[in-house]
């Protein structure tokens, strides 16, 4: 087992970390936090010249055909930098995570409008899953499509979706599923299908973005579909196949989400030790007070664990994609591990420096407030609520027959 | 230009260096190394110039074998082969050493046009091995300069940074560049591309054999000086802050100054 990266790596890891000293300094996030969305446009451009935005893709359809490991690598660092995950989020989750398997099911129509120029920064690509009536429960969604000579018609809501303001400025859409078919009893996700949703259709009717706790420079908003006609080479993949395709969608985003927040709660504790071996009270520094220097120890060991979790999960999925080494729902296990924990360790690590540094702490005087405000958004449901990934792992480690739910 | 020469060297980040309290010296080991921000400027000087007239950049260094890393950065932003000198007979060179390697891996490789170096190296800061080179290969060296401005019958015409100002200096081809950064230089950060494309460009291994020479001038046992010990310099007190007018400050400093026995 070699646990050592290799030089490309190394190389690609320096590069984007000396983009984000340079143009995503800590004091850029906190412009970014107080300003809020939409999303600078500046950053998917300067990831998209280093090759690390949709950085999967192959080369043909735009991308730089990394592997997944080392586009975790570049997710990582940018959760470092931007230990909001406001950046993670828009850049890597959504537009890569998202994008790679927007482009895998896009006919060649929807990848010269909509992926080809995501791939340059010039137009945001995301998902649209999420209802009013589901949001964790994907396969209770009311939107439906009907299929009318050469087109579909699409009606319906959809809440809670990242980048729309984003979308309206820079052009773009989303990947949006629909029920097409009647609904199965007892097996709700059949019958769904997706389509490329430009953000501009007609009868598509943005909402008003939500203040949210954190990651405000990433709006969330949601948008309704009135009769929006889309031609027939708008669906992605085949008809009724929508459900797989968004949980291999799902997937992907997840992965890089725990490595951009292992990157984010490398970042915090790096930042709360500099405070901790500086900041004196009652004559010593507080690193040398046992209640503060364990509760360290016990996240940082924890990171160090999550570390390899990200890691191991990006070369398995890379092994099931190039070898077929393994089953995707053994993938997904561990993918869920990640998910879990990674950013609920990441709010922990936020919260705890907070209470080390007291009032200083809670002010704007540091990152972990931010931090902890848009790490939240990971922990309650972006790309999959923290309960759901535990159904998830419980499913593959006690089987089917134990799914709560049945 | 045909061939343009870049000698580069692997230096430890000085930004996360901790000296050691008892000996007064750098503690190296576990801190990261960088290519040295001087030769990075001379490698982006070099890469300007083959955009501009043409030519092959050749970056080359002298160090342990993990010095091959430089160079791998150095292929990444944009040189097109690289060569690392490396023996064991090469540790503990001061300046001197080090440039006669260099002259020797440089005679070997043939004709060339310019070499480039930064003026100094962040962890040494002699600036010593840019001349002693120029000297060994006997061409002449431009000192301080901050760009190649332009490549006309004459040879190189630099702008050259002087206690003063600037000035233009030019010199006859072949010559030494010894490059200093200007206060707004961005390197170039390299592409996935760029880092693919550098793994396919040869990085040659050279050691004191394939080089020649005389074997009493190469690393610590050639060396004419040697390094006794590296300290920091002890820390200065903190000074005492005198807040009044002009008169009153001059005042103040005369009685201190008297009480201190500095002036009668």
């Amino acid at each position: 087992m070699d646990f050592s990266i290799n030089d490309e790596h190394k190389l690609i890891k320096e590069s984007i970390r000396e983009w984000c000293e340079r143009y995503l300094t800590i004091e850029r996030v906190r412009e970014m936090d107080i300003k809020g969305h939409p999303f600078p446009d500046f950053i998917p451009k300067g990831l998209a010249e280093l090759g690390v935005l949709l950085g999967t893709l192959p080369e043909e359809d735009g991308g730089s055909g990394l592997d997944w490991f080392t586009q975790a690598l570049v997710a990582e660092e940018i959760g470092y930098a931007d230990p909001t995950g406001t950046t993670l989020a828009a850049c890597m989750a959504v537009m890569t995570g998202w994008g790679y398997t927007i482009n895998k099911y896009a006919t060649p129509r929807i990848k010269e409008e909509a992926v080809k120029p995501a791939t340059k920064g010039e137009k945001f690509i995301g998902v649209a899953t999420t209802e009013p009536g589901g949001g964790s429960d994907v396969a209770a969604f009311r939107s439906t499509g009907k299929k009318e000579g050469n087109e579909w018609i699409l009606n319906g809501e959809k809440t809670f979706i990242s980048g729309v303001e984003e979308a309206l400025k820079w052009g773009g859409g989303y990947w949006v599923n629909v029920r097409t078919g009647p609904v199965v009893e007892g097996a709700h996700h059949k019958n769904m299908t997706a389509f490329y949703v430009p953000i501009d259709a007609k009868g598509v009717e943005p909402g008003e973005p939500y203040r949210d706790a954190g990651r405000n420079a990433l709006s969330t908003s949601g948008f309704r579909m009135e009769n929006v006609r889309v031609p027939a080479d708008y669906m992605f993949g085949q008809e009724g196949k929508g459900f797989y395709y968004t949980m291999e969608g799902f997937d992907n985003a997840r992965l890089l989400i725990a490595a951009g927040t292992v990157g984010a709660t490398n970042r915090i504790l790096d930042e709360a030790m500099a405070y901790i071996k500086e900041r004196k009270v009652f004559g010593r520094p507080l690193a040398k007070f046992e209640g503060i220097q364990f509760e360290l120890v016990e996240l940082y060991h924890e990171l160090e664990a999550m570390r390899l979790v990200a890691y191991k999960t990006a070369w398995m999925q890379d092994q099931r994609y190039q070898k077929k080494m393994f089953k995707p729902t053994e993938v997904a296990k561990w993918i869920s591990m990640g998910k879990w924990k990674a950013p609920q360790l990441a709010v922990a690590a936020a919260s705890k420096a907070m209470h080390w540094l007291g009032a200083a702490g809670y002010s704007d005087e540091y990152l972990f407030e931010m931090a902890w405000r848009g790490l939240m958004s990971y922990c309650v449901g972006a790309e999959g609520g923290a309960n759901i990934q535990k159904l998830v792992i419980g499913r593959e480690i006690l089987g089917k027959d134990f799914i709560p739910y049945k | 230009m045909t061939r343009l020469i870049v000698c580069v060297k692997q230096v430890p980040d000085t930004s996360e260096v901790e000296m050691d309290k008892k000996t007064g010296t750098i503690i190296r080991e576990g801190v990261p190394s960088i290519l040295n921000p001087f030769c990075e400027f001379a490698l982006h000087e070099a890469l300007r110039l083959k955009d501009k007239m043409g030519g092959t950049v050749c970056a080359i260094t002298m160090g342990p074998p993990q010095a091959e890393d430089a160079l791998k950065k150095c292929l990444a932003i944009g040189a097109d082969e690289a060569i690392l000198l490396t023996d064991p007979a090469f540790a503990g060179s001061d300046t001197y050493a080090t440039a006669y390697t260099l002259a020797q891996a440089i005679k070997r490789m043939g004709e060339f046009d310019l070499v480039f170096c930064g003026q100094q190296a962040i962890d040494g800061d002699t600036a010593q091995v840019g001349p002693e080179l120029a000297r060994l290969l006997d061409i002449p060296q431009l000192t301080y300069i901050e760009s190649i401005e332009q490549i006309e019958a004459g040879g190189a015409l630099c702008k050259q940074e002087t206690d003063s100002g600037y000035q233009r200096v030019r010199s006859r081809i072949p010559a030494l560049i010894a490059c200093l950064p200007t206060p707004d230089f961005e390197p170039r950060i390299p592409n996935v591309r760029d880092v693919m494309k550098a793994k396919r460009k040869t990085i040659s291994t050279w050691n004191k054999e394939d080089i020649g020479g005389a074997a009493a001038v190469f690393g610590l046992v050639g060396s004419p000086t040697q390094v006794i010990k590296v300290y920091s310099p002890p820390k200065r007190e903190q000074g005492i802050l005198i807040q009044v007018s002009p008169g009153e400050a001059a005042a103040k400093i005369v009685d201190i100054l008297k009480g201190r026995g500095v002036i009668g």
